[in-house]
C-alpha cells in the first residue's frame, strides 16, 4: 500500500472507534435479544411497531437538544417549548380557523424565536446556557398558561391525527419521519462546514475562533436547531391526542437529556453522533415497554430512568477525552507539556 | 523528619548551606534539559538565576521544589541527603522551600487575609479566631515593612499588592528558601525597588532566596551571587561584585549566533500589512509598523508588553480603540478573525493545546478547519476526499510524522503539532502570517524545520509578523525587530544595530 493509500484511507482502529462510538447500539440488540426470549408479548410485530413510534417524536426533540450539547451548552427550555407550540397550533386552528399548514408554519417561527433569544442570551449576554434557558423555561411556560388559561384545546381536524398516527404500509409514519429527519440531520453534521463546525465550536471553542469559524452564529444556530426540532416533535405529539396541551412536554425533558447522552453524546461538547440519539431514543423506549410488560409499577420507570443516566454521565465524566494512539505509536510527551 | 530524607554526608552546622545540588542531571524522553549542574545557597544569600528561555532555570527550580526529578546528582537541603526519587513537592514545602511565581496563585476573590492564612486557620472552640489572624498579618506586615489592605479581595489590589500577598504567605510559613520566578516580569520600577527591600529583609532573617530573573540589572542590584546556564549547562558560577553586565550577557549568550538560520530574504514587493497608530485599552498604544512582501519583521519584549494582544488585535480577536489596519495598502476595519481569514491573514498562536487546536479533532479535520469552504461539492455539501488529500499534501510538504490522518492530533508531538496549525493557514494560502511564539516547548530539531518554513513563506511573496521571547531567534529570523516595552513600541532594530546587546537594552526600557 502506498503512503497516500495508508495515510489518507481509514484503516487501523476503525473496530476500536466503532466501538467506543456504537457501544450502545450493541447494548441495544442485547437487551432487544433478551427481552425477545424471555418475553413473548415483546416479540409481536405490533409491540416492535409500538416501540419505534412511542419512540420517534421523543428521539427528534432529542435530536434538537443534541444540538444544544453538542456545542457544549444545555437547553432546558425544551418541555414549555413543547407546551407552547402544542398549545398555540390547536389555538390557531381551533379558535382562529387557520389551515393546518399556516398553523404548522407559525408555530414553527414561534420556536425558531424561541432558539434565537436562547442563542442570544447565551451567546451574546454570555449567560450560562443552564440559567439563560431555564428562564426562558418559564417566561414560555408563564405565557403558554396565559393564552390557554392552562385548558386543553381539542378538536383538531381528524386528518392531522395521520402525522401522530398513520401508518404506510405496516410501518407507522412517525417512525418514517424520525428516520428521515435524522438522515437529513446526519447529512448535516458529517457532510457540511456548519455541522463539522458544531463540533468544533463544542470540542475547542477559541481555537475554532482563531480557525476563523463564525462561532457566534453557530452557537446561536445550535439553540434555533434545538427549538426547531422540538417544536416538529411536540407537533406530533400534538397530533396524536389531536388536542393541544400546555401540560404535554412537561415530563419530557428528563428524558430527552437522557436519550442524548445515552446516544454517546459528551456533555462536554465536541463529541456525539445523531443516529446515537436515534439508538438512545430506543433504548429507553425498550426499557420502558419491557418494565410495563412485566407489569412492574410504572413510578419504577423513574428509578430506573434516573440509574442510566446516573451510569452513562459516570462513564461519561470519567473516560479520559483522548482517544485511541495510531498502531505502533507511542505517545510523544515534551517535557514543557508534561 | 521526612521520609524522603535522612542523615548523612553534606556540610552541617551554622553556616551550612540551605540547599546543595551536586552534578544534577536532568533527561525528559530525547532531551537533556540539564547536564551536570552544581548550585549552592547559602543562608541570608540571594541567588540570581539567569540565562536565556529554555537554558533551564525552571527546570533547575523544578527540581529543588520536588516538581522535576532529575536523572542523575545529588540534592541536600540543610546538609540533609534527599532521597531523589521519592521527593515531591509536598516534601520539599515540609523543608520550608517555597516557590513564588508570576502567576498569581491567589483566591481572587478572598480578602488579603484569606488567601495568606489559607491552610494555616488558627481556631477556637472550632472556629476561626479572626482577630488573632489579623494581629499576626499585622504583625507580617509590620516584619515586612509594607502597607498593604488585606481586608479586601485581592483582586480589587495592585498587581504590585498582590506579590507582596504572595510574599507574605510564603513567609509565614516559615519556609527557609524561597524561589522567586519571574516574580518582578511584571512590576514596574518603584514596586521592583520595595520587592528588593523585602528580599533584603528576609536575608537578614537567614533566609535564602533564588532569584530568577530576565532582567539583569536586578542581579546587580538584588543577589549575592549568580548561576548562568546555557542549553542546560552550568556556564558560571559565582560573585556577583566580581562581574560586570556586559561579562554577564556574553556568558549567558555563551556562544556566537550558530549558523541554525537559513539565510534572510533580502527581495522584497510592495507592502502588505502596515498598522498605523493602532492602541487598546490597556494592551498597547500607538502602535504602527509595516510589512512588505518578502519580509519577516519581529516583536520583542518581556511578558506584558502587549506583543500577544497585538497580533491578536491584527487578527480581530482584540478590541481596538484607536488606529488603523491596511491590508495591501486599502484600510481595512478588521471586527473579527473570519474577516481576518479571508483577507488572507492566518495567525499560530502561543497555546497551542488550548488556543491551536481541537483536541477531539484528527489531523484532517484540524487541518482543514478554516478552509472547509473550498472544498465542497454542489455547494453545500463537504468533500472528505478532497479535503484528505489536500491535508495529505500540505502535511507531506511540511514532514509531518504521523501515521494517518485520521489520528487524534492529541499524541502528536509539540513540534508536530505546530506544523499542523502552520498547515492550516499554508491550506489557505494565506499571505499575512502572525506567528505569537511558535517554538515555545518544541524541540530544536522542530524549530529548525518552522525556520525553513518561514523562509520558504518569504520567498513566495508572503509576509511574517513574528513574536518570539528568543532574541537569538529574532535576530537569526527577522528584517525588523520592533521592541515593545509596556504597550509601546521603544525602538526599531535594523541592519548593523541588529545586536543582542542593543535589543536587551531596548527590552529593559533603558536607552
Amino acid at each position: 500500500m502506498s503512503d497516500i493509500d495508508r495515510k489518507t484511507k481509514r484503516s487501523g482502529g476503525v473496530w476500536k472507534v466503532f466501538l467506543r462510538d456504537w457501544i450502545i447500539l450493541i447494548l441495544l440488540l442485547v437487551l432487544v435479544l433478551l427481552c425477545s426470549v424471555f418475553l413473548e408479548k415483546f416479540r409481536t410485530t405490533n409491540n416492535i411497531m409500538n416501540i419505534l413510534r412511542q419512540a420517534s417524536f421523543t428521539a427528534i426533540i432529542a435530536m434538537g437538544e443534541f444540538f444544544a450539547i453538542l456545542t457544549g451548552q444545555m437547553d432546558m427550555s425544551v418541555s414549555s417549548v413543547i407546551g407552547m407550540v402544542s398549545i398555540f397550533f390547536a389555538g390557531f386552528v381551533v379558535k382562529l380557523g387557520l389551515p393546518v399548514w399556516v398553523a404548522i408554519v407559525l408555530v414553527l417561527a414561534m420556536a425558531v424565536v424561541i432558539g434565537l433569544i436562547n442563542g442570544l442570551l447565551v451567546v451574546y449576554g454570555k449567560m450560562p446556557s443552564f440559567i439563560a434557558t431555564l428562564v426562558v423555561m418559564n417566561v414560555v411556560r408563564g405565557v403558554n398558561y396565559l393564552y390557554s388559561r392552562g385548558l386543553p384545546i381539542s378538536g383538531l381536524p381528524e386528518g392531522f391525527n395521520f402525522l401522530g398516527s398513520g401508518y404506510v404500509g405496516i410501518v407507522p409514519f412517525p417512525v418514517i419521519l424520525m428516520f428521515f429527519v435524522a438522515l437529513v440531520l446526519y447529512v448535516v453534521t458529517a457532510h457540511t462546514s456548519p455541522g463539522r463546525s458544531f463540533y468544533a465550536v463544542g470540542g475547542n471553542l477559541e481555537a475554532s475562533k482563531l480557525s476563523g469559524i463564525n462561532v457566534n452564529y453557530i452557537g446561536v444556530l445550535a439553540f434555533v436547531f434545538s427549538a426547531v426540532l422540538t417544536g416538529v416533535g411536540a407537533l406530533g405529539l400534538t397530533a396524536k391526542t389531536l388536542a393541544g396541551n400546555v401540560t404535554l412536554g412537561d415530563d419530557l425533558l428528563f428524558d430527552v437529556m437522557t436519550i442524548v447522552v445515552l446516544g454517546g453524546t459528551s456533555l462536554m461538547g465536541g463529541r456525539g453522533r445523531i443516529f446515537g440519539v436515534v439508538i438512545g431514543a430506543l433504548f429507553l423506549q425498550v426499557i420502558g415497554n419491557a418494565m410495563v410488560l412485566l407489569s412492574i409499577n410504572t413510578y419504577w420507570q423513574w428509578v430506573v430512568k434516573g440509574a442510566i443516566l446516573i451510569i452513562v454521565v459516570l462513564i461519561d465524566s470519567n473516560t479520559k477525552r483522548d482517544v485511541i494512539t495510531a498502531k505502533g505509536k507511542t505517545p510523544h510527551k515534551h517535557p514543557e507539556e508534561g | 523528619m521526612t521520609s524522603g530524607t535522612r542523615v548523612d554526608g553534606g556540610v552541617r552546622g551554622e553556616n551550612a548551606p540551605l540547599i546543595q545540588l551536586k552534578n544534577c542531571r536532568m533527561e525528559f524522553p530525547g532531551v537533556v534539559a540539564l547536564d551536570d549542574v552544581s548550585f549552592t545557597l547559602l543562608p541570608g544569600e540571594c541567588h540570581g538565576l539567569v540565562g536565556e528561555n529554555g537554558a533551564g532555570k525552571s527546570t533547575l527550580s523544578k527540581c529543588i521544589i520536588g516538581e522535576n526529578h532529575m536523572t542523575e546528582g545529588e540534592l541536600y537541603v540543610e546538609g540533609k541527603k534527599i532521597r531523589i526519587h521519592s521527593y515531591s513537592v509536598k516534601d520539599s514545602q515540609r523543608l520550608g522551600i517555597q516557590a513564588v511565581h508570576q502567576e498569581f496563585q491567589l483566591m481572587n476573590d478572598m480578602t488579603g487575609l484569606e488567601n495568606i492564612f489559607i491552610g494555616h486557620y488558627q481556631t477556637r472552640y472550632g472556629m476561626i479566631n479572626w482577630r488573632a489572624l489579623g494581629r499576626k498579618a499585622a504583625e507580617l506586615m509590620d516584619f515586612l515593612q509594607c502597607e498593604v489592605n488585606l481586608n479586601v479581595p485581592v483582586k480589587y489590589l495592585r498587581t504590585a499588592e498582590k506579590q507582596i500577598v504572595q510574599l507574605a504567605k510564603a513567609v509565614l510559613s516559615e519556609s527557609k528558601v524561597l524561589i522567586l520566578d519571574e516574580l518582578t516580569a511584571v512590576l514596574q520600577e518603584k514596586d521592583i525597588l520595595n520587592i528588593y527591600r523585602i528580599i533584603g529583609i528576609l536575608k537578614k532573617r537567614g533566609m535564602g532566596v533564588i532569584y530568577i530573573s530576565h532582567r539583569l540589572n536586578e542581579i546587580f542590584e538584588c543577589c549575592d551571587s549568580y548561576t548562568v546556564l546555557c542549553d542546560g549547562r552550568q556556564m558560571n558560577s559565582g560573585r556577583v561584585t566580581d562581574i560586570d553586565k556586559p561579562k554577564l550577557i556574553k556568558m549567558i549568550i555563551g556562544r556566537e549566533l550558530t549558523q541554525a538560520f537559513p539565510p534572510i530574504n533580502e527581495v522584497f514587493g510592495d507592502t502588505m500589512l502596515e498598522v498605523r497608530g493602532l492602541s487598546a485599552q490597556k494592551a498597547f498604544r500607538d502602535i504602527s509598523f509595516s510589512v512588505r512582501s518578502g519580509e519577516v519583521i519581529g516583536l520583542a519584549g518581556l511578558l506584558g508588553a502587549g506583543k500577544t494582544e497585538l497580533v491578536h488585535a491584527i487578527f480581530g480577536n482584540h478590541r481596538t480603540v484607536a488606529g488603523t489596519i491596511h491590508i495591501k495598502g486599502k484600510e481595512t476595519r478588521i471586527k473579527n478573525p473570519q474577516q481576518a481569514k479571508k483577507l488572507g491573514i492566518g495567525l499560530i498562536p502561543d497555546e497551542r493545546r488550548t488556543l491551536g487546536l481541537n483536541m477531539l479533532f484528527d489531523i484532517k479535520d484540524n487541518t482543514v478547519l478554516p478552509s472547509m469552504e473550498k472544498f465542497r461539492k454542489f455547494k453545500f455539501f463537504q468533500d472528505h476526499a478532497a479535503e484528505a488529500k489536500a491535508a495529505f499534501e500540505i502535511n507531506e510538504r511540511l514532514e509531518l510524522s504521523y501515521y494517518s490522518l485520521w489520528q487524534n492530533v492529541k499524541n502528536l508531538s509539540g513540534g508536530n503539532q505546530q506544523k499542523i496549525i502552520i498547515a492550516k493557514w499554508m491550506l489557505r494560502n494565506s499571505e499575512i502570517i502572525l506567528l505569537d511564539e511558535h517554538t515555545r516547548g518544541i524541540d530544536v530539531g522542530a524549530k529548525f524545520e518552522i525556520y525553513k518554513l518561514i523562509n520558504e513563506f518569504t520567498k513566495q511573496g508572503k509576509c511574517v509578523v513574528l513574536v518570539s521571547p528568543e532574541l537569538e531567534e529574532l535576530m537569526g529570523l527577522c528584517n525588523r525587530i520592533y521592541i515593545m516595552f509596556e504597550g509601546s513600541i521603544m525602538d526599531v532594530v535594523e541592519g548593523e544595530r541588529r545586536t543582542q546587546e542593543v535589543i536587551i537594552h531596548s527590552l529593559l526600557g533603558v536607552s
